[in-house]
């Protein structure tokens, strides 16, 4: 932390500027995150609970096992998912290379960084579309649910209802970070922030990406992992 | 707010090297669950299970902690503002235990006064034509 | 959708402070109806709440006829309200439970989170912090904006085919998720759930802002340990409602999917008279009440807080003396925030919920009694040997000390699952509540208006009618909730049609006719406050005293009738905090005043 003007003698709490040395911005974003973690809190934490008061549950290594393009008869746990993963980490980076470059007031590293971001969000969203359609080709779908416990025994529909409620969430949120994304790229384009002198809207931006991300992590190990 | 723009400018520390060190803890950490998860489909004994799960939120929580602390900067703010953001997540902890503790009990309560559902959830099935649930009739 | 709008909007007021500078010419559009001044969007919030308020009344008395008078018929209600809602002269069992319904989520969310904290933290942040406005004017707007449309569909909901949702104010499925098990929960619900949507989400737009202005925006000396106690209980306020609201939002997206996507989140084990058994399985009911409190407890102190703010601030100044433990009520009050969010399942004790569990909530409910009551010894401390104005605003504080008292009492009863046995779901639980949490943040509400309104619209109110108003209001609240106490005891449970069937509540039928007489007589009142209101804002007697009330805050630094940036010059800086009331031989020293040389130590 670069503590050559927050030295530790100003009185933050004295009114007349902000006590966290961020514009008010920024603090909105912050606690509309907190928000949206409580929703997806109150998600995620529902799924568990309905996961523990049940008596079976699905092997998510037996549903999620396919790729696009996979040879007849394989059975591939865990590829495209990671492949996923790391989709959007990808995308995370370059979100913070913008960022960076935003510190920087390099336009150019922005716009690059940007357009790589928007691309890893697109790429997300196609990959969860082609998981979409392939599980319901497969019986899947809301109030509908082929695969059976691990066990064997009859596996009630909740497994699917949550799977596609949260990551449907989940990909509504990835969705409007890429609107979010592209508004940034043509108000960068169009100067709007070099003439403004800062590029705080790109770093708001990029805190609501990196939440999505977050979110994936999260939404990650608990939907296809554990 | 101009001034504390101005403040803000020399509050981001870290730079690329610090972007490039977490993209790869993030990705060796990935790695990790990943290979934590290919192990778990081999393993039957639920003590274990349960070790690796735990193992893999451990894992899911550091991962989580390099995204807010560098990726979205939180270290890098003033302690207060970290305690703001931190300290409201503490209610988590209680939002979790209280649910699936709950959840876990319900699931008790019903096999111990509904003895028809518990002999049927031990029935093993047929993999069979999707169960598809009527939409309730209006 | 709330975050686009955060970003499209928080740059494009950056240079905030330049706010009052250019005098741009105002049209009737942008002054009254989408006005981005803190101070209009409160009056807009406050008369939105006080329709609501009315209806949510009307609602009441419409009940209670039914509950007074159980053989009356009152044909020519019929000729009002239509053959929906009254058939033969006797409100029909579906609009009983219409009403009971709409009675609730209307006075719960639409009057007293809206009406009270929309109303008085719009108004009443910027003015008492020392800001121009609030952090985001803009977000504000969308935030009344979005409660207006809420508004809008709720009220539709009322005229729908089938009838507004009838299955209690807090929906619980099975009954708000099957539109085949009761009519009351066809469209009326789907519209019911849209409302509560856009509520939440113009909650979260306001809380974001409320929050942000607290801190960002306080003016040169503001610490926050200077802040006067409202401003404490509205932040704490909207920290409640931004981390609970967002459950509630999950919660009901997934009961929408019940609802509408055949999934069966909350749904296992039903059969439905006349459709048969139901294939729903794996779900559980008792899930959604976690969700539904995990915000719904939290909403009571939304509710009360902004109150017990209020209420501490317009006590210390007509009391001509210094808030008793200052320190010690920031503290109860943020311990109150923390507790809130841990004692949700309280209400739950006999749905199902976990023996166990239920007495770990047990103690987490009790310990509310601590910083409770430290709030109010420290009321009660601060009025005694002080020289008290009685201003219709300080009654109105009094009398909310007075129910805050006694309906937090019951709460002990009723926060014990072994006595919750036997007193849930009676009068008992509505004396408790009633009194608690929809009276007392009501008197602090009025309390509130009382003492700002020469703020708001630089008039006064009448004063014979205020006292008129207060004393029927504290005295019928009380002959109204009081006698619940009794019959809850006695176990007559709430949520019940017709009384008279039952053999043992047939003694109860004089005093339910009584409680409703008072019932409308109280509602009577409250017209009449309506009236000296509107009245007021015209016709009332002019201020002339930039500072009436001779009180402290910044908020009366300001002109008479501030316009929009509230200070025509600079920003006053702030020396001291809130309440130097009799201090130094000085009757009030405002928080401008520089600390004199020789100023003994606060």
């Amino acid at each position: 932390m670069s503590t050559t003007t927050v030295s530790a003698t100003t009185k933050w709490w004295s009114g007349g500027k902000s006590p966290f040395n961020v514009e008010y911005g920024k603090l909105m974003m912050w606690y509309f995150l907190m928000s949206d973690a409580f929703t997806f809190g109150a998600f995620l934490i529902s799924y568990g609970t309905i996961r523990f008061s049940s008596t079976g549950w699905p092997d998510p290594n037996k549903v999620f096992s396919s790729y696009p393009f996979m040879p007849e008869g394989a059975h591939a746990p865990l590829v495209f998912v990671s492949i996923m993963t790391f989709i959007l980490i990808l995308s995370s980076v370059t979100m913070v290379l913008a960022v960076h470059g935003g510190h920087q007031m390099n336009k150019k590293v922005v716009v690059t960084n940007l357009i790589l971001t928007i691309l890893g969000g697109l790429a997300f969203l196609s990959c969860q579309a082609w998981e979409w359609t392939h599980l319901h080709h497969e019986g899947a779908w809301w109030g509908s649910n082929p695969f059976l416990n691990a066990d064997g025994t009859q596996s009630s529909t909740n497994f699917t209802n949550y799977f596609f409620t949260i990551t449907g969430f989940h990909g509504f949120h990835v969705f409007s970070g890429v609107i979010i994304n592209i508004v940034m790229l043509i108000m960068t384009l169009n100067n709007v922030f070099e003439k403004r002198g800062h590029y705080l809207m790109i770093e708001k931006a990029g805190l609501y990406w990196h939440f999505v991300d977050l979110v994936w992590v999260f939404v990650f190990t608990c939907f296809y992992l554990i | 707010m101009e001034q504390s723009h101005a403040l803000h400018i020399e509050n981001h520390g870290g730079g690329k090297k610090e972007i490039i060190n977490v993209t790869i803890i993030l990705s060796v950490l990935t790695i990790i669950e990943l290979a934590l998860g290919f192990w778990l489909m081999s393993i039957t004994n639920e003590t274990i299970r349960l070790t690796i799960k735990g193992v893999i939120v451990i894992l899911m929580l550091s991962k989580a902690f390099y995204i807010v602390a560098y990726f979205m900067h939180l270290k890098h703010e003033i302690r207060n503002m970290i305690m703001t953001i931190v300290v409201p997540l503490l209610l988590f902890v209680w939002f979790i235990i209280a649910f699936l503790t709950d959840g876990n009990s319900y699931k008790n309560l019903r096999n111990t006064y509904d003895p028809y559902k518990k002999e049927r959830s031990t029935e093993k099935v047929e993999k069979k034509e999707a169960v598809k649930e009527i939409k309730k009739a209006e | 959708m709330s975050n686009e709008v955060l970003h499209a909007h928080a740059e494009a007021i950056t240079v905030h402070g330049d706010h009052h500078e250019h005098h741009h010419q105002e049209t009737f559009i942008s002054k009254y109806v989408f006005s981005q001044d803190h101070k209009m969007i409160a009056k807009q919030f406050l008369i939105t709440g006080m329709v609501w308020a009315v209806l949510g009344g009307l609602m009441s008395v419409l009940f209670r006829l039914q509950l007074g008078y159980p053989d009356a018929h009152f044909t020519w209600l019929e000729d009002i309200l239509g053959k929906w809602w009254v058939k033969d002269g006797r409100i029909t069992p579906e609009a009983y439970y219409a009403l009971v319904t709409t009675h609730g989520t209307v006075l719960v969310f639409f009057v007293l989170t809206a009406g009270l904290s929309g109303t008085f933290a719009n108004f009443l942040i910027p003015l008492q912090i020392g800001a121009r406005d609030m952090a985001s004017p803009f977000m504000n707007m969308l935030s009344y904006w979005f409660f207006f449309t809420a508004s809008i569909v709720m009220i539709s909901s009322m005229f729908v085919e089938t009838g507004p949702f009838s299955g209690g104010w807090t929906a619980y499925p099975p009954l708000s998720a099957l539109g085949s098990a009761s009519p009351g929960s066809k469209t009326g619900m789907d519209l019911w759930l849209i409302a509560m949507a856009l509520f939440v989400v113009s909650s979260l737009l306001g809380g974001l802002n409320y929050i942000a202005t607290v801190l960002n925006m306080r003016t040169k000396g503001m610490s926050m340990t200077r802040l006067p106690l409202t401003i404490w209980a509205l932040f704490f306020t909207a920290v409640l409602g931004v981390l609970s609201f967002p459950v509630l939002f999950s919660g009901f997206i997934l009961l929408i999917f019940d609802r509408n996507f055949g999934t069966s989140f909350y749904l296992s084990d039903i059969y439905v008279n006349g459709v048969g058994a139901l294939q729903n399985e794996g779900g559980s009911a008792i899930l959604y009440q976690h969700l539904f409190w995990f915000l719904g407890h939290p909403e009571v102190y939304i509710i009360l807080l902004p109150a017990m703010g209020m209420v501490s601030e317009i006590l210390s100044t007509n009391a001509r003396k210094p808030i008793f433990g200052y320190m010690a009520m920031v503290g109860s009050m943020f311990a109150i925030a923390v507790l809130a969010f841990l004692v949700w399942a309280h209400h739950m004790f006999v749905t199902g919920l976990n023996p166990f569990l239920g007495s770990v909530f047990v103690l987490l409910t009790l310990l509310i009694a601590v910083p409770s009551a430290i709030k109010v010894f420290n009321w009660l401390t601060t009025l005694w040997k002080g020289n008290i104005r009685f201003t219709p605003g300080m009654l109105f504080a009094i009398g909310f000390v007075s129910l805050f008292i006694s309906g937090g009492l019951t709460g002990i009863y009723v926060g014990n699952s072994a006595l919750d046995i036997h007193l849930h779901d009676t009068y008992f639980v509505i004396a408790h509540f009633h009194i608690v949490m929809g009276v007392a943040s009501m008197f602090g509400m009025f309390a509130g208006i009382y003492h700002w309104f020469p703020k708001m619209y630089g008039r006064y109110l009448n004063n014979t009618l205020a006292y008129i108003h207060f004393w029927v209001t504290l005295v019928g609240a009380y002959l109204i909730f009081w006698p619940m106490h009794y019959e809850g005891l006695a176990g007559m449970p709430r949520r019940y049609y017709d009384y008279s069937t039952w053999e043992s509540f047939k003694q109860f039928a004089d005093l339910n006719r009584f409680i409703s007489i008072v019932a409308m007589i109280v509602f009577a009142t409250q017209i009449l406050f309506l009236f000296n209101f509107f009245y007021s804002i015209f016709k009332g007697r002019i201020v002339t005293k930039q500072n009436p009330w001779n009180s402290n805050t910044l908020e009366w630094t300001t002109p008479i009738r501030p316009g929009h940036g509230n200070w025509p010059g600079e920003i006053p800086e702030v020396h001291r905090w809130a309440y130097d009331y009799g201090k130094d031989g000085k009757e009030f020293i405002p928080q401008t005043t520089p600390v004199g040389a020789e100023e003994s130590q606060h």
